[in-house]
């Protein structure tokens, strides 16, 4: 019986040794181990072993079905690990990747988004207000002339009932004005209108970023420390700024920023970037008639507002030469953007 | 406006400053600085030696010329207008000039039908001086050959003088402004309003005014002058701001424009039949003017008339038919302050634009109208001769002055924000010309936006300058506003839609009128699209109803370009008007899908088209749980199958989404299904539900079934959806569609039939189901499934 064991033991670390898959395996597994396995048949034959060998006998079966569960356990681990590299050896990684539709936002939106960005951790809210307006809120409460070109047909887009489309978001300032009572702090993006044709520098409809701090005691100093840090923010810490003196009706004094900035391949270059001022009395003055109090009384507060061009923005941020690029939304530009 | 370096220079000493310190300076005064224009290098004077016909072309002349090299320089030229001895400007081998449209061409040597040139004799406008292109331009004889052009023209400014400063549309108002800002003094005649000549008022019919835009006119008469060419320093300051010379009168009267800012006009007398009248023009009355065209006058233009008819539009242009000629020997200058409101209404209606009326608009200096009168006269007896009457005669009378302005200094610093002194302050006013008087800051005649202590502080903030002020931060805690939670819900669509493979476009808002037949906004019948009044042309004449018809757009274009396959997305702003007229303006997005719904790749070498159940797809990821999709039947729909998008309990409408019928896709060349969808953000922000809680997850384990059921070829998969979702049974958790057979020919499954199989799930909350429990509740559906739906199972 020993003997025989000896024999089953040898024959089954044998045959598992030679075994080449996980089948074969399997099928050696079941011949020895198998309720009709040479080792279960032999074990059956415990009943005819004398008394006194049966220790030695049962000890000797324990150590052969240990000795071929341990030879099958390393020979499945060995095959698993062969079937594991081959199958890593069958993938080619430098495969282009399985193709996943991709999408992505608008440059515009990226740059209204970094811009609201720092706005908001400077603590502005947003605002907004109609792009269809009257020629009150986008004229005359902004201390516009009667006579200004600006209310021309030529240049502004009219409806037939006299509203307007509105040329700025500046309009927005008296929107909000006229709901809100100082302390205001507001941003407000949005389009305006102007009744250009278009071509690589003009859009009939573009994008303003509109911005409107009033309080007691705002100052020009505020203003500039205001745009000052906004533009460092987006363009670089070292970005070099500057206010040139300009005109426009509902600010006074009123300024144009310019930003030292590099066009690939050329030299540092001044861009004019943005409009700001100090709020005229005027639109005060108009903002009180319209709400019939005195809330924004330029004898109590004061306030800074400025406009820039998110067009413009998105052509500098990110060189684009030809603002038709913007409407065209040819998916090959958009995809630049992601 | 024109500024010339040259002229600046008769007020103000500039040599210490460089180009770019000029540049500096006048930026930071408030006036941009557009461009600089320098005559190009390797043009200089020349004097023409010698002109002989050329061998081979009648119209062609070869010329020896001194280009102050000392050897002749031989140029074949085709101008006619020259003489031997003249002096005129050379382009040199090298020369690079303006060719318009900004190109350039550079002057070669070559050969003018087989003899040689050696350079180039130009025109005025050639060299881009003036728009004079007859003939060469004939420089002053005193010139030396070989001097470089540039140094007979010096550089000019292209200013942009801000509306607010119409003072600064001359030379002196220009070098006033430098001088205070640069601290220097101001030279030559610095001031012209305190004309020392006597005025008398006018008698009879001699100057009538009847028109309420012109408070104040002046005429002075001239007898015996002789119109002739103007000397070279006139034309040469003419020609370097770009005005053409015309005569010795006509030439005094711009330089007095362009020197001072005040228009002037000479009439020739002896074509004046009686007095001056400015009057109202008469409706309908015709105007030949000075530029030959003629213009139908309404009874809300000012015209200067004799007593025949009108002689000129009052401050903006002259008659052809009485200005001064060389026939001329009496002439009638006038000089007058004319309201700028009604002038630029004159120039608007009639297309017609000019220096003066380009002033008056403005707003001119009324102080100087005399001493305008003054310099033109004493201009007129130097170059053109004559006697001058004693008298300047007067009509009307001057506006008032301006008032004194009262100026807080602690005002000053607390709009400004800087610590600046009352010396500085009164330092800065004193500089532009402003007298601290008993009332406040007397203002200067010419400052015409000096009316408010807010004006004067701009004025220290200016000159001050913004660099020194301190710069400040203040922050500020802003609780979110409506706008900021839109913006953050628009932003959430927006990277959804992005991370979803989407693009997002943004179109004009502006379209066609035949782009409206594409919107599919949820729009009420009753609403209209609102039209512009003055639209720039017939592809943008209405505001967009809907989002739709830009995205079709946009594909069709992208198609053009080779991108067949499309994921599109727009949000923004769509417009429409209620029958009462009230214009609504909602924010809306909107989806675009068609073509491969992936790209072509070796995973998947014939992708197949993306279709509505793709569509579906995004929809249910970025709309709430519990959306709803009905199809409707909607004649406005362009859409060949169409959906209502809803949502909730009682499913609101959100909007609407659907194929674009092949018809229209085909118009738009696109072949695969077009998906579009459009939605209302405002209301599917308000869908999602602001308090969502935790669901305790499932402790017993569930069962669940496959049923196979033979329905209608016609039954939609909705209705099996609707029966699901009301049916009412504790236990019945889920159930999911997970395969459609259908056999149009019969051999499995009877044609008009088809297979829905789904899986069902049983569960309970409490205890883990027992077989029959589940058997029983599944035998209960069954049949609830062929009495309501009559299906038959497989």
């Amino acid at each position: 019986m020993l003997a025989e064991l000896d024999t089953i033991q040898s024959d089954a670390l044998a045959a598992i040794s030679s075994v080449q898959d996980e089948a074969a395996l399997e099928e050696a597994r079941v011949g020895f181990l198998g309720k009709k396995g040479r080792l279960s048949v032999a074990g059956a034959g415990m009943r005819d072993v004398p008394k006194e060998e049966k220790k030695e006998v049962g000890q000797k079966l324990n150590e052969v079905r240990t000795a071929i569960t341990t030879a099958l356990e390393e020979k499945s681990a060995e095959l698993i690990a062969a079937r594991d590299a081959a199958a890593f050896a069958s993938i080619d990684p430098t495969l282009p990747s399985r193709p996943l539709p991709a999408g992505g936002l608008h440059p515009l939106t990226y740059v209204l988004g970094e811009a609201v960005k720092v706005l908001r951790r400077m603590g502005f809210a947003l605002a907004e207000g109609p792009e269809i307006e009257t020629e009150w809120h986008c004229f005359d409460a902004l201390n516009t002339p009667e006579d200004h070109p600006a209310r021309n047909e030529s240049d502004t887009f009219y409806f037939e009932n006299g509203k307007l489309l509105r040329t700025h978001t500046s309009s927005v300032q008296i929107r909000t004005m006229e709901k809100v009572v100082p302390p205001v702090r507001i941003i407000a993006p949005g389009s305006a209108f102007r009744r250009d044709e278009i071509d690589a520098t003009h859009l009939s409809a573009f994008h303003q970023l509109e911005g409107l701090y009033v309080d007691k005691g705002v100052t020009l100093a505020d203003l500039k420390g205001t745009l000052e840090f906004f533009f460092r923010e987006i363009f670089g810490s070292k970005t070099e700024v500057r206010f040139r003196p300009h005109f426009f009706p509902f600010t006074e004094p009123s300024f144009e920023v310019d930003l030292k900035l590099q066009a690939t391949g050329k030299a540092d270059k001044w861009i004019e970037i943005a409009g700001c001022g100090m709020v005229d009395p005027n639109v005060f003055l108009s903002v009180n008639d319209a709400r019939g109090d005195a809330a924004y009384s330029p004898d109590e507060v004061t306030g800074f507002a400025f406009g820039m061009g998110l067009d413009r923005l998105a052509m500098i941020m990110y060189g684009i030469p030809d603002l038709r690029l913007l409407i065209e939304n040819d998916v090959r530009f958009l995809q630049q953007f992601r | 406006m024109n500024v010339s370096l040259k002229w600046l220079s008769d007020h103000v000493d500039f040599s210490s400053y460089s180009m770019e310190e000029l540049d500096d300076l006048l930026t930071f005064a408030g006036i941009e600085v557009e461009g600089i224009q320098r005559l190009p290098d390797n043009l200089v004077v020349a004097e023409v030696l010698s002109s002989e016909k050329h061998p081979d072309a009648d119209k062609l002349s070869v010329c020896q010329v001194d280009d102050g090299s000392g050897t002749p320089r031989q140029i074949v030229c085709g101008a006619k207008n020259y003489k031997v001895g003249d002096k005129v400007p050379l382009a040199l081998p090298g020369c690079v000039l303006d060719a318009g449209d900004g190109k350039t061409f550079e002057i070669k040597e070559g050969k003018l039908r087989g003899v040689k040139s050696l350079g180039m004799m130009c025109a005025a406008q050639e060299i881009g001086l003036t728009d004079d292109a007859e003939g060469l331009m004939i420089l002053s004889s005193d010139l030396k050959p070989g001097t470089p052009m540039s140094e007979v023209y010096p550089a000019v400014f292209e200013l942009e003088i801000t509306p607010n400063r119409p003072d600064c549309l001359s030379h002196l108002g220009v070098a006033r402004e430098l001088a205070a800002l640069a601290e220097k003094p101001l030279q030559g005649v610095t001031h012209y309003c305190d004309s020392k000549t006597k005025t008398r008022k006018a008698k009879g019919s001699e100057i009538k005014i009847s028109s309420e835009s012109c408070p104040y006119y002046t005429a002075r008469i001239v007898r015996g002058v002789e119109v002739k060419d103007s000397p070279d320093w006139l034309k040469e300051k003419l020609e370097s701001v770009g005005l053409r010379p015309i005569n010795n009168i006509v030439d005094i009267t711009n330089f007095v424009l362009m020197e001072m800012g005040q228009p002037l006009h000479a009439f020739d007398l002896s074509l004046l039949k009686g007095g001056i009248h400015v009057r109202q023009a008469e409706e309908g009355e015709k105007f030949l003017a000075l530029d030959g065209e003629e213009y139908e006058l309404t009874a809300e233009d000012m015209v200067i008339a004799d007593s025949k008819k009108a002689v000129a539009i009052g401050g903006v242009m002259g008659g052809e038919d009485s200005g001064v000629t060389e026939k001329t020997t009496d002439i009638l200058l006038e000089s007058a302050y004319f309201d700028g409101p009604a002038i630029r209404r004159t120039g608007r209606r009639l297309g017609l634009h000019s220096d003066s009326s380009y002033r008056f608009e403005r707003g001119v200096d009324a102080y100087q109208v005399n001493g305008a009168s003054d310099l033109a006269i004493k201009l007129i007896l130097d170059l053109a001769g004559g006697k001058a009457e004693k008298e300047i005669v007067v009509c009307g009378s001057l506006p008032s002055a301006p008032e004194a302005v009262k100026l807080d200094d602690d005002y000053c610093r607390s709009v400004i924000g800087a610590e600046i002194s009352d010396e500085e302050i009164d330092s800065i006013l004193s500089s532009l010309g402003l007298e601290k008087g008993r009332e406040g800051w007397d203002i200067p005649t010419y400052r015409l936006d000096l009316e408010r202590p807010i004006d004067l502080v701009e004025e220290v903030a200016r000159v001050y300058g913004l660099d020194k002020v301190p710069s400040s931060q203040s922050a500020w805690f802003s609780p979110a506003s409506k706008a900021d939670e839109a913006y953050d819900f628009a932003s959430g669509i927006q990277t959804k839609l992005s991370s979803l493979g989407f693009y997002e476009t943004r179109n004009l808002k502006l379209i066609s009128e035949a782009q409206l037949s594409d919107n599919v906004a949820t729009n009420h019948r009753k609403m209209s699209p609102v039209q512009l009044k003055n639209p720039l042309n017939d592809e943008q004449d209405y505001l967009r109803p809907g989002l739709v018809p830009g995205l079709l757009a946009t594909a069709e274009r992208n198609k053009r370009f080779g991108n067949a396959d499309l994921r599109l997305f727009e949000m923004g702003r769509v417009f429409t008007a209620t029958p009462k007229g009230d214009e609504i303006e909602h924010e809306h997005f909107a989806l675009l899908m068609t073509g491969a719904r992936v790209q072509r790749g070796w995973t998947d070498g014939k992708p197949s088209a993306m279709d509505i159940h793709d569509l579906r797809a995004v929809l249910e990821q970025i709309c709430p749980a519990g959306l709803t999709l009905v199809p409707v039947d909607d004649d406005r729909m362009l859409c060949a199958c169409s959906i209502e998008i809803g949502t909730g309990k009682k499913s609101t409408k959100l909007g609407l989404a659907g194929i674009l019928s092949p018809a229209r896709a085909r118009e738009l060349s696109l072949e695969a299904p077009v998906m579009v969808a459009e939605i209302n953000l405002k209301k599917l922000a308000a869908a999602f539900s602001a308090d969502l809680k935790y669901e305790e997850l499932p402790k017993f384990p569930g069962s669940s079934r496959d049923i196979a059921m033979l329905v209608s070829s016609d039954l939609p998969a909705g209705k099996v959806d609707s029966f699901f979702a009301s049916y009412q049974e504790p236990l019945l958790v889920s159930y999911e569609l997970f395969d459609v057979f259908q056999d149009p020919s019969g051999e499995k499954l009877p044609a008009e039939k088809k297979s829905l199989a789904y899986s069902v799930s049983y569960r309970s909350d409490d205890r883990t189901l027992e077989g029959p429990e589940v058997e029983a509740a599944h035998a209960k559906l069954l049949d609830s499934l062929r009495s309501k739906l009559n299906v038959e199972f497989r």
